[in-house]
């Protein structure tokens, strides 16, 4: 039993997947940004996601005041945190082989959620803030998922900001075409390295705090995420930033498309034939990355 | 000292194989799932621990194979010992659909091709959902079966130490190993990387299909979440990791050794034995990269066939 | 590490100690005694997805052991739980259940939480012949199978929905349309023979739009687009709870508005309305039992229960648990051993009413009388709509659409 599609079904899901699409752009930007500066693939991207939301729950649940004010305090806890995580663990597999790193971050993810079910139970939580939608035409456009969206792409567009204008934004970029230059050039590479994790850890935590006022909360919900940002990654290039954002977009675009035409079921499927594609067809990504 | 490993082994065995006479039924599903575990973490070391390709899916051969013969034994009266090693077959041809494309990139993009693999193979055994039951699960005819499989998986977890000890001590091992430390350098050399990292990948996919298979007799009933779990794969690595990735007997010394204590000591603990898993896994990373096999090689200048 | 170090001096020695260890571990059995308590086993999930649903279980457990025993107990000895954790997982309950048969030696089995682990263990105490009361499945299969020592309490999970499609049916609603969750229940509740869609066209309603999304979804706006377009009079929507939560925001987000819509299980939590508020307004739920049913001994089960577990919530888990309790209890009697062929036929026999409703069960063990009831959130209230004869107000249709609240 099924419906037959309409152009309006057509463009709401496209909306759905535009709305979508915007998280993680900007969620998968932090991980291109520890990727291209450090070529450690943080498996851990997620479970920061994680963490970032529950601070969104907890702040909204005990101070009652508009969650998305929560980002306030999530993005420089978890900016904090992604330094220390740095500093600590991750620099030291930075120039290891990559199954290090992998590991490592691995290790981290699991110790991580397995904490937060520890501390706040495996309990579903929920933000009820904004509810509902803006009708407009024959589309709904929910209200949550459209606000979220607006911080995301203000997030995302200062980011974009930072790295193409600040000093320290170039310096970032410039450790990522090459660290050994970038020494030369008197950068303190071991200092972008802790900025960048930072950054990226304060990244994944907004798409947290912003995703909290749209889905359950429970401790396992960044491992999605994670995976769905290394396809954008792959989607859009490595080291490619730019690449991210198209990469987020697109992955939202078929999510929701596929989710249309085929089942719910079949579209998570869908993502990650889409990823072996790409690995098999434009390994650089569609928008070009480094050759890998 | 050789003398008294060489002996141990064929009396450790023995005894193994006489145990089913005495045990009680709990005590056989206890060694029967530690043999799968050495099993596991023995096919995971084959291929991530000598070349360096770390497969975060692997748990995805092993719910293959628990379908694969479930399929055949519910649905077409397969005996269960012929429908596990065609469980091992079913999980081959996954690795050999999803290794023909993805090893040919190098390490991180297989990790990740790897990480979602559990989740599509989910939603697969849904979608076709006539032929594997979907999310009501599977249910095979019952039979008690528990000493025969006690046997199937202790062969399984010998078969596989086994393979590993010809591997590592062979040329071809040498060859995994050089791809693990420098694949450039491995490829320069003359070495068809591409069809070794294959060969080890298909070779690391056919035990767990075969006890996955194994598993799903001994439960009579399977569901995609059961089959598919990540943890399945943690353990699996930290078993590996933790015992030594790389040589032959640190997976059994690892899944022995974390298996009696999990079973004792934090099963009753779910998160924070999960919790301790994700820690042992950031300190053998950083503080003991060899595992403690490898600790106690160097040490004890052990030679490589142990 | 030094401890290693040590032990490797000595050679294998040590592991092979370990081994014997294990193999001690697993070989030792408790002695028998003789005025002993008789011993009722069962793995519950107390940690994991299910915990807090299998806590409530354990509480219906514990508190009939406790009533029983203040009665004299069965054939003159008291009777005891032995409970472990299963984790909300098959495998851990089949191993469990060894445990208790072969090592704890257990009298009597009790089933654990949820469907999918009662039917894994269904095949450990089919076969050491333990007769098993397993009161929180609902799966038709789990029972229908041959097995001959499995018996079921509840209502299966395909007459779920049968009050919101009487209802819509009785109310001239001409379409339906269901999504389920894709595990073993939700999706028997939907399309096993005799589930929901087979009720809702031998009502008369008009199947417009089926679809099922995977354990752990949180993203419903393409169903939700879908359902829109195929504008169902009844939704109905077979759940756990989160997915519960989830869909009745999304259905907001993305304004569906049938005239009728309800969830399975989930529905009836008090957290479902504290989570959504004035949004889980007009749900229906069904539900296998309710504290103001009038069933024999409720009234004084709830208030032991307030008594014994102070601010904890009452759920059908509990009284299902303290039932199903009720019901072995009764069995042990009239059969006057712990046999277990003779207790299977005496519980082949009974027809009987607990706290949770009726208990009669056909010769494959699948439950027979018991009756679910639906209810509808009313102002912050579950009011049970439904069948007539239990019913405690009248339902609020129609359902109003969104923007209009």
């Amino acid at each position: 039993m099924n419906v037959a599609i309409t152009p309006t079904m057509i463009g709401q899901v496209i909306i759905s997947g535009l709305l979508a699409g915007a998280l993680y752009s900007m969620v998968a930007l932090g991980l291109a940004l520890i990727y291209g500066v450090m070529r450690v693939i943080n498996i851990a991207h997620g479970t920061l996601l994680m963490l970032g939301a529950y601070t969104t729950f907890w702040w909204f649940r005990l101070l009652g005041i508009n969650p998305y004010l929560s980002l306030l305090v999530a993005l420089p806890l978890m900016f904090l945190l992604g330094m220390l995580l740095q500093r600590t663990l991750v620099t030291r597999v930075v120039d290891a082989p990559e199954l290090s790193s992998l590991l490592l971050t691995f290790g981290i993810s699991i110790a991580l959620v397995n904490v937060a079910q520890l501390a706040f139970t495996s309990d579903v939580r929920s933000v009820e803030f904004l509810t509902g939608a803006f009708l407009v035409g024959p589309f709904a456009l929910s209200k949550s998922r459209l606000v979220s969206f607006a911080f995301a792409v203000v997030i995302t567009v200062l980011a974009f900001w930072f790295l193409q204008k600040t000093k320290l934004g170039k310096a970032i970029r410039a450790t990522s075409q090459s660290s050994e230059v970038a020494m030369v050039c008197g950068i303190n590479v071991q200092r972008i390295h802790l900025y960048a994790f930072g950054i990226a850890s304060a990244l994944a935590a907004a798409g947290g705090s912003l995703v909290a006022v749209i889905v359950a909360i429970q401790p396992e919900m960044g491992t999605v995420y994670t995976f769905k940002s290394f396809l954008v990654i792959v989607l859009g290039g490595a080291g490619n930033y730019p690449g991210a954002l198209l990469g987020g977009m697109l992955l939202g675009l078929v999510e929701q498309l596929s989710s249309l035409f085929l089942t719910t079921q079949v579209s998570e499927a869908v993502a990650y034939v889409l990823l072996v594609l790409v690995l098999l067809l434009r390994p650089t990504g569609l928008l070009g990355g480094r050759a890998r | 000292m050789r003398w008294a490993i060489l002996a141990a082994l064929p009396i450790g065995l023995l005894l193994l194989a006489l145990y089913p006479m005495v045990a009680t039924g709990y005590g056989i599903q206890f060694m029967l799932q530690l043999f799968m575990w050495v099993a596991l973490a023995q096919s995971w070391n084959l291929i991530s621990g000598l070349t360096g390709y770390v497969s975060f899916g692997h748990v995805a051969f092993f719910g293959t194979g628990a379908y694969g013969a479930a399929i055949l034994v519910s649905k077409h009266a397969w005996h269960w010992v012929p429908a596990s090693l065609m469980g091992g077959v079913a999980a081959v041809v996954l690795a050999l659909i999803i290794g023909y494309p993805c090893l040919r990139l190098k390490g991180p993009y297989f990790a990740i091709a790897m990480l979602g693999l559990n989740e599509v193979m989910r939603v697969l055994v849904s979608y076709f959902e006539g032929l594997t039951g979907g999310g009501s699960g599977l249910s095979l005819p019952t039979l008690h079966a528990s000493r025969q499989v006690y046997y199937g998986m202790g062969l399984a977890a010998l078969a596989i130490t086994g393979v590993a000890h010809i591997l590592i001590t062979s040329r071809v091992g040498l060859r995994f190993m050089t791809i693990r430390e420098d694949e450039i350098a491995a490829e320069a050399m003359g070495i068809n990387t591409a069809r070794y990292k294959l060969f080890a990948f298909l070779l690391s996919a056919f035990v767990p299909g075969v006890v996955g298979g194994l598993y799903a007799r001994d439960q009579g009933y399977i569901e995609p979440i059961s089959v598919f779990p990540l943890l399945t794969t943690v353990t699996m690595i930290v078993m590996a990791l933790f015992g030594g990735k790389g040589t032959i007997w640190g997976p059994v010394l690892g899944a022995v050794t974390l298996f009696i204590f999990q079973e004792l000591v934090w099963a009753r603990f779910l998160y924070l034995h999960q919790v301790l898993f994700g820690a042992i896994i950031v300190v053998v990373v950083l503080l003991m990269p060899k595992g403690i096999l490898g600790i106690l090689q160097e040490r004890y200048r052990l030679p490589r066939w142990v | 590490m030094k401890i290693l170090a040590h032990v490797s001096r000595r050679g294998i020695g040590p592991w092979a100690a370990a081994l014997a260890v294990a193999v001690g571990v697993g070989s030792w059995s408790p002695p028998a005694a003789a005025q002993a308590p008789i011993k009722i086993g069962a793995s519950l999930s107390l940690t994991g997805t299910y915990a807090a649903l299998g806590q409530n279980q354990q509480r219906g457990y514990q508190l009939c052991a406790k009533h029983m025993n203040e009665k004299g107990g069965v054939l003159g000895r008291k009777i005891e739980f032995v409970l472990y954790d299963d984790q909300s997982q098959p495998a851990t309950g089949v191993r469990l259940y060894e445990k208790l048969i072969t090592q704890d030696k257990v009298d009597v089995v009790m089933g654990p939480y949820s469907s999918a682990i009662t039917e894994a263990v269904a095949n450990v105490t089919e076969k050491y012949k333990m007769p098993m009361v397993a009161p929180m499945a609902s799966t038709t299969s789990i029972f229908k199978k041959g097995r001959k020592f499995a018996f079921m309490v509840q209502s299966p999970a395909e007459v779920y929905l049968e009050g919101l499609l009487d209802v819509a049916a009785k109310r001239g609603l001409k379409t339906a349309a269901f999504v389920y969750e894709d595990t073993l229940f939700p999706k028997a509740t939907v399309t096993a023979p005799g589930g929901s869609v087979d009720i809702a066209k031998k009502k008369g309603l008009q199947v417009v739009f089926v679809e099922a999304y995977p354990k752990g979804n949180t993203d419903f706006s393409a169903i939700m687009t879908k359902l829109r377009a195929a504008n169902p009079d009844v939704l109905g929507a077979a759940t756990y709870f989160d997915d519960a939560v989830a869909i009745t925001r999304q259905m907001k987000e993305l304004n569906v508005n049938p005239k009728m819509y309800g969830v399975t299980v989930g529905g009836d939590l008090p957290t479902f309305y504290q989570l959504l508020g004035k949004n889980a307004e007009y749900v229906y739920g069904a539900t296998q039992w309710e504290a103001e049913l009038p069933y024999p001994g409720a009234q004084e089960f709830l208030a032991a229960h307030s008594r014994e577990f102070p601010g904890v919530v009452i759920s059908y888990h509990s009284a299902g648990g303290y039932g199903g309790c009720q019901v072995l209890v009764e069995a042990i009697k009239r059969a006057g051993s712990l046999d277990g062929e003779k207790i299977r036929e005496a519980i082949l026999k009974i027809d009987m009413n607990t706290v949770y409703g009726a208990f009669k069960v056909d010769a494959d063990g699948f439950q027979v009388s018991h009756k679910m009831v639906m209810f509808q959130w009313q102002e912050g209230k579950k009011v049970i709509v439904w069948p007539d004869e239990l019913a405690a107000g009248k339902a609020r249709f129609p359902t109003p659409p969104w923007n209009q609240r």
